[in-house]
């Protein structure tokens, strides 16, 4: 009974989301990966005046059998610079998607709740230690850092030559450019401290 | 709709009037359509076995055991005598009798035999297909058997049939309820005293003429009756789109058990009540989280089952109250009248009486184990282990709570 609820659900959640106004406004996304109903990827538009304006995530969403007891796992599939996501793994610190579950809950809301996530973060409860600090510590940098994320792998308007320069001279040396970037943004851009614990 | 019974009834009379000694060619014929006439009044009379033959009427001098007590549902057409001992007939559709003493107290499921839903019933009136008829035809022949014996049977003899004024035999009792389905077709020529006159209300004819206290214990039946018909179908608008917030399923098209509703004290949101008790069962999550609302996360301390949505704080209120009640009759199995211990104290829903019934005040539950939560919140454990206890054993409230409901359902049935 668990999973005809489980996918009964989610057939109509699919709906939902399908009719929401959020899909006329393009601003999230859903659809499915099987026949089952139990694997989607979802996407989120980047909320204005972030970081993540402009920029499009895609997520993948795994439905448990126990849905709707248990929360969906969801995760960012496009790489984000986000102190509540991990910039490696793409997993989400967000309470609603762990013990603050609540059965009513549904795709739409959460998807709705990480783009609220991506608006307001919470840089005392991070998942990426890294990014955290670095909103708490140089929030200019995140911001630019944030942007140049966007631009690269969700396709936002911000291009930042500076940042691009940097991680060719890295790219230069043999290393792979999306190891370059994280380095690079996690030492602050400093091209030298990124180089040396490149290759300590 | 009436007129089928009314044409026979009315043929009957008519055949009833007619010499006895007509030609056999037109008896005949009357013949069948007098034994259609006789069949079509005992599905009347609701009966579910109408008399299939003719044959078997005029049998047994056995006196009926049913007609002594007054309850011969075959009436007139039943096999065993209706003479009594003494010498004494009495005439008259003696099925008919619940009728005319307490109409009004049909409330649910007792109906006068004289209803509708019987009517609707009734064998059609084909006087060729009637496969008894040659039967008929051979006693028809015998000359000493009147028109009345041929549908009554012989104990028919002497038998009054009130309604043929024309005095052909003696009349019975005029003081008595006429037994016709009213509007009576005898209309002022009726020999019967009393015609039950229509009730508005449920349209029906079941207001005594004289006997004052009969409708106004009538009107007043009715319009309870017509209250709960009103109430019950309020419930069933305001529930019937109401889909659970968990499966999303529309509640009141699940099948069976699962079309129950789990209303929460607290706070107003729908769910069904196996969903809602799933969730305040999960192990997953702290007691705080599934304690509360999926909606609006406002703790509620216990679910209660319910067939309707109830919409207005009065509804719920009383929802809840008759819960507490129903859960209040029966004893508590920690308590086992006096020779256990409940833990939950004078907390418990269920009743805590010793055997001789006097109830017990066990005082306030024993201060349990407290544990500290992370976040210094202190969760009395009893207030948990209470209430899953209360939902684990609730279900039979339902069972309550649904069989109330059924009665509601029967009587807006007989309100159509």
């Amino acid at each position: 009974m668990a999973v005809n609820m489980a996918v009964s659900r989610i057939k109509r959640e699919f709906k939902e989301v399908m009719r929401s106004e959020e899909i006329v406004q393009c601003s999230i996304k859903i659809e499915l990966i099987n026949d089952s109903w139990t694997e989607l990827r979802g996407e989120i538009a980047g909320p204005p005046d972030t970081p993540y304006e402009g920029g499009k995530f895609v997520l993948e969403i795994k439905v448990p059998e126990t849905y709707p007891f248990n929360p969906p796992k969801v995760r960012f599939i496009t790489k984000i610079w986000h102190p509540n996501i991990s910039s490696v793994t793409g997993a989400i610190c967000l309470d609603i998607l762990k013990d603050n579950w609540a059965a009513a809950m549904t795709l739409r809301t959460v998807l709705l709740s990480l783009q609220a996530l991506l608006a307001a973060a919470e840089p005392d409860d991070p998942q990426d230690a890294v990014v955290a600090y670095q909103y708490k510590d140089k929030y200019q940098l995140f911001v630019m850092t944030a942007r140049h994320w966007t631009n690269v792998y969700a396709g936002g308007p911000h291009k930042y030559p500076d940042c691009d320069a940097k991680i060719q001279r890295l790219k230069d040396m043999g290393i792979d450019e999306h190891d370059a970037r994280a380095v690079l943004s996690k030492e602050n851009w400093d091209l030298e401290k990124a180089t040396e614990s490149l290759f300590s | 709709m009436s007129t089928a019974t009314l044409n026979g009834a009315a043929s009957t009379n008519l055949l009833q009037q007619q010499p006895s000694t007509s030609t056999e060619a037109s008896s005949s014929v009357a013949a069948a359509a007098a034994t259609a006439a006789v069949k079509t009044r005992g599905a009347e009379f609701g009966d579910d076995v109408a008399p299939t033959s003719t044959s078997h009427l005029p049998t047994s001098p056995a006196i009926c055991r049913y007609f002594q007590k007054g309850i011969c549902r075959f009436g007139s057409v039943c096999r065993f005598s209706h003479d009594l001992p003494g010498g004494e007939v009495i005439s008259s559709n003696t099925n008919n009798s619940s009728g005319s003493t307490a109409p009004a107290s049909t409330l649910n499921n007792e109906r006068p035999s004289t209803s509708r839903r019987n009517w609707a019933n009734a064998p059609a009136f084909i006087p060729a297909a009637d496969h008894a008829g040659g039967e008929v035809l051979e006693s028809v022949v015998d000359p000493n058997h009147s028109w009345a014996e041929v549908v009554f049977g012989p104990n028919a003899r002497g038998r009054s049939m009130p309604h043929m004024a024309s005095g052909f035999h003696e009349i019975a009792s005029v003081d008595e309820e006429c037994p016709f389905e009213s509007p009576c077709p005898y209309g002022m020529f009726c020999v019967y005293a009393i015609h039950m006159e229509l009730c508005e209300m449920c349209d029906q004819f079941c207001l005594h003429p004289n006997d004052e206290e009969q409708r106004k214990k009538h009107k007043k039946e009715c319009l309870q009756q017509h209250e709960q018909a009103m109430e019950l179908s309020f419930a069933v608008a305001r529930s019937k789109d109401k889909t659970c917030g968990i499966c999303f399923d529309t509640i009141m098209e699940k099948a069976g058990r699962e079309k129950r509703f789990g209303i929460l004290p607290n706070c107003n949101h729908i769910f069904c009540l196996e969903c809602i008790r799933k969730w305040r069962q999960a192990k997953q999550f702290e007691h705080k989280i599934t304690r509360s609302c999926p909606e609006c996360r406002v703790s509620s301390d216990f679910v209660c089952p319910s067939a309707f949505w109830v919409e207005t704080k009065e509804e719920k209120d009383k929802l809840l109250g008759d819960y507490r009640k129903a859960l209040g009759i029966k004893d508590c199995k920690y308590f086992k009248k006096g020779d256990g211990k409940c833990p939950f104290g004078n907390k418990c829903f269920y009743k805590h009486a010793l055997p001789n019934g006097d109830l017990v005040d066990v005082g306030c539950p024993k201060k349990g184990r407290k544990i500290h939560r992370s976040n210094n919140e202190i969760i009395n454990l009893l207030d948990i282990y209470l209430y899953e206890f209360l939902e684990q054993r609730n279900l039979n409230f339902l069972d309550f709570f649904e069989s109330t409901g059924d009665e509601g359902e029967d009587s807006s049935d007989d309100e159509d």
